[in-house]
């Protein structure tokens, strides 16, 4: 109970943060951008580690269960510490989370959520092709400029939202629950 | 005691029993209360069940939604509920336990704030809660509340089957009872009914005593009549030496004791202690055999007629019971005509239609003073007499009464003051061949049996020495002895006989009857009369078809009886 009651009030300093942020930017219309764009981001840093439950990864993605599920993001980090905030404490199926950061990606990385971002280093569509057939959940978003992730980000109404491709998902080796699949505002189903 | 017996016992206190009824009825109310009480707790606990799993739905729904904070989805997922219209309300949490979307339809809105909590019931209101798990995560909570049905409709649910039920046990009382009560009145009525049936039987042996104290009257006057005619008769023919007036006298004391034979034969059909010999009879035959005893009887300036039909039907009746019938039908037209007169006798074949027997019809008719109607709706009851006290016994026609029915038949009287009475006997026809009636016996005097030898067993000396008398009479060799164990000494002695004569009831340990079986087993061929005045010995005698002779009986009858055992012994040879 205490530990639940630690995490509301902690959830409730972050809210209240992030709404003071916001309010404070409302006053100052040149940061209004920036300070949008933060909540945006913690919104995707919610959401990165929530895609969790909703997918099965293959066996082999997990070398031993208490093995930490991994979010990686790739290039520019848009999240700063967001991300770590976001993940703090939480279990993906009995897995902790563990962050880390990477300018490039190969096939074999030991990722299980990879944040597709801008990067000088290694082209997305690189990166993306080197993914193709690994037990990894590629996250691209509409606000990076490019997509063909197995999760693409967009906004909606002034939400944040995603897309599936459920072609990429099978090619990596996921199963996507169709809870999460009803969510999504695209859903791509090829032949293939 | 058998099984059987307990059950029908245990069956009858069951269906008797008021207390037993009314105890049924409070196990069946006890039993539906239970049953009510059972249900409610199964419906509680169903109710629960239900909306947990509804919660748990509700959660799995919610899951991804409230994951990524879909609120519309939320929504969506949440008015869904509306579908089922015992949800009240419910709503959506973070993983926090603040609320994400909601649902309302009626009562207060779902907390702001949900914590997992057991199932909730609170005045017809039922709260409960469910964790949002994806896989082991958790990603929030639902809140359910649903409506259970009110108390006030649960109760008029319940006094409705209630009522149902008091209504079942009060019949089940009611029946009870009432069978109970049906079977008290019951045993009432038979009570009553053994009640009545000792008063009737009360009743009938008064009215017996009563007819039996007019008949001794009647009968006695009758008798001394009769014994009058006779004592004076033996003394005037002791007067007198002239043929023919002694010839007149002999001829009235015969018809005095013809007279009192008659009566007593009637006494006896009355009592119906005769018994009842049928036997297949031609009636013109036996009426053609009884014109002289019918001439005889009546006075002469009575005539009677006789008429038949030819190829009369037979009819199983007793003869002598006809005989005596007839003669009692005649007496009394005879008396109803005091200046004279005809007396008409008519045998007619009555074929009956529609499956009834055929009868043979006998109406006797008479040109007398007749009789008003009264009169004549009651004069087969018995001692009922037109006739002056000490003239009539009033058993002449219920002996006709009483012979007719036994015979299965019927009578009727109609009768027309100054016109005269017809009697009608309607008998069964039957379906046997008539014996051939034979005429009644005359007696041969030149008839010579050569001197048989009758062993004649009788107590009495004065009835000895008549039968004696009677037997020489009939060329008859007669040795007498008084008692059944002197009679086998006889037997057993140097002196053969041709025919043993016995009285039935004797002193001594040997009756006639004893006598008559003995003598049947130890010489069959040595035939065996019996004689007796007691009718239950008769019928005894009867009951064996051994030979019998009913006393007072005459020399004629007493020839033609001697004559027919000792034939059938001769044929036996």
């Amino acid at each position: 109970m205490a530990f639940l009651i630690d995490r509301t009030l902690r959830a409730a300093a972050r809210l209240a943060a992030g709404l003071a942020t916001a309010a404070g930017l409302a006053f100052a219309p040149g940061a209004a951008n920036a300070g949008e764009a933060s909540l945006e981001y913690a919104v995707k840093a919610n959401f990165l580690y929530k895609f969790g439950p909703f997918v099965d990864w293959p066996a082999t993605a997990f070398a031993t269960p208490s093995s930490p599920f991994t979010i990686c993001v790739v290039g520019d980090d848009p999240f700063g510490s967001g991300l770590e905030e976001a993940v703090r404490g939480q279990t993906v199926a009995g897995h902790p989370v563990a962050v880390r950061r990477l300018a490039v990606v190969s096939g074999e990385a030991a990722c299980h959520v990879i944040y597709l971002g801008r990067s000088r280093v290694q082209a997305p569509a690189e990166a993306l092709k080197a993914l193709r057939g690994a037990p990894v959940l590629t996250v691209t978003d509409e606000r990076q400029g490019f997509s063909g992730g197995v999760v693409h980000f967009v906004l909606k109404d002034g939400r944040v939202r995603f897309g599936l491709d459920m072609d990429n998902a099978r090619a990596n080796g996921l199963t996507i629950s169709s809870k999460l699949q009803g969510l999504a505002v695209a859903l791509r189903r090829g032949s293939g | 005691m058998t099984a059987v017996g307990w059950r029908d016992r245990i069956g009858r206190q069951l269906s008797v029993t008021p207390a037993v009824a009314v105890g049924v009825a409070l196990a069946l109310l006890a039993v539906s209360l239970g049953l009510a009480v059972y249900n409610e707790h199964l419906g509680r606990a169903e109710s629960v069940q239900r909306s947990r799993v509804q919660a748990d739905i509700l959660a799995a729904s919610v899951a991804a939604p409230l994951a990524f904070d879909d609120t519309e989805a939320m929504r969506e997922y949440l008015n869904a509920l509306e579908a089922n219209p015992a949800v009240e309300a419910a709503g959506a949490y973070d993983l926090q336990g603040r609320l994400a979307a909601e649902f309302r339809r009626a009562g207060p809105p779902p907390p702001a704030v949900n914590h997992l909590a057991a199932p909730e019931s609170q005045a017809e209101r039922l709260s409960v809660t469910a964790p949002v798990v994806q896989g082991t995560t958790r990603l929030g909570s639902v809140y359910l509340r649903v409506s259970t049905e009110s108390v006030l409709r649960r109760a008029l649910r319940y006094l409705g089957i209630g009522v149902v039920m008091v209504m079942a046990s009060l019949l089940v009382a009611v029946l009870g009872s009432s069978a109970a009560s049906l079977r008290e009145a019951h045993r009432n009525l038979q009570d009553e009914i053994r009640e009545r049936e000792k008063a009737e039987e009360a009743l009938r042996q008064a009215q017996k005593m009563e007819a039996l104290g007019q008949l001794t009257g009647g009968v006695a006057h009758d008798f001394n009549n009769l014994l009058m005619v006779a004592s004076s008769g033996l003394d005037l023919m002791n007067r007198t030496t002239d043929p023919a007036r002694r010839e007149r006298m002999a001829q009235s004391i015969r018809q005095a004791i013809d007279r009192g034979a008659n009566l007593t034969q009637q006494l006896l059909a009355f009592a119906r202690k005769t018994p009842l010999k049928t036997d297949v009879v031609d009636l013109a035959a036996q009426l053609e055999a009884m014109h002289d005893v019918l001439d005889r009887s009546l006075r002469e300036d009575v005539a009677v007629r006789i008429e038949a039909d030819d190829d009369l039907w037979p009819v199983e009746v007793d003869p002598a019971q006809f005989e005596v019938a007839i003669l009692n039908i005649a007496l009394n037209a005879r008396d109803a005509m005091p200046n004279g007169g005809t007396i008409t006798i008519r045998l007619k074949n009555l074929a009956r239609q529609g499956g009834a027997a055929d009868q043979v019809l006998v109406e006797i008719s008479d040109t007398g003073i007749g009789m008003a109607p009264e009169a004549a709706s009651r004069v087969f009851e018995p001692f009922f007499t037109t006739k002056g006290v000490g003239k009539g016994t009033g058993l002449g026609l219920s002996q006709v009464y009483g012979f007719v029915h036994a015979s299965g038949g019927e009578v009727k009287v109609e009768s027309e003051l100054g016109r005269g009475t017809t009697i009608s006997l309607a008998l069964p026809r039957s379906e046997k061949a008539a014996a051939i009636a034979a005429p009644a016996p005359a007696v041969d005097e030149s008839f010579a049996p050569g001197k048989r030898r009758v062993l004649l067993v009788e107590d009495d000396d004065r009835v000895a020495e008549l039968v004696r008398e009677m037997l020489i009479e009939l060329g008859y060799d007669t040795i007498r002895t008084p008692t059944g164990a002197k009679a086998i000494e006889a037997l057993d002695g140097s002196h053969a006989f041709d025919l043993v004569f016995s009285d039935m009831v004797m002193p001594g340990e040997i009756s006639g009857m004893d006598l008559a079986r003995r003598i049947a087993k130890e010489r069959p061929h040595l035939p065996v009369v019996l004689t007796t005045g007691f009718s239950a010995s008769a019928a005894a005698a009867a009951a064996e078809g051994m030979r019998l002779l009913v006393k007072p009986y005459r020399l004629e009858t007493l020839a033609a009886e001697l004559e027919a055992a000792l034939g059938g012994a001769n044929a036996l040879h």
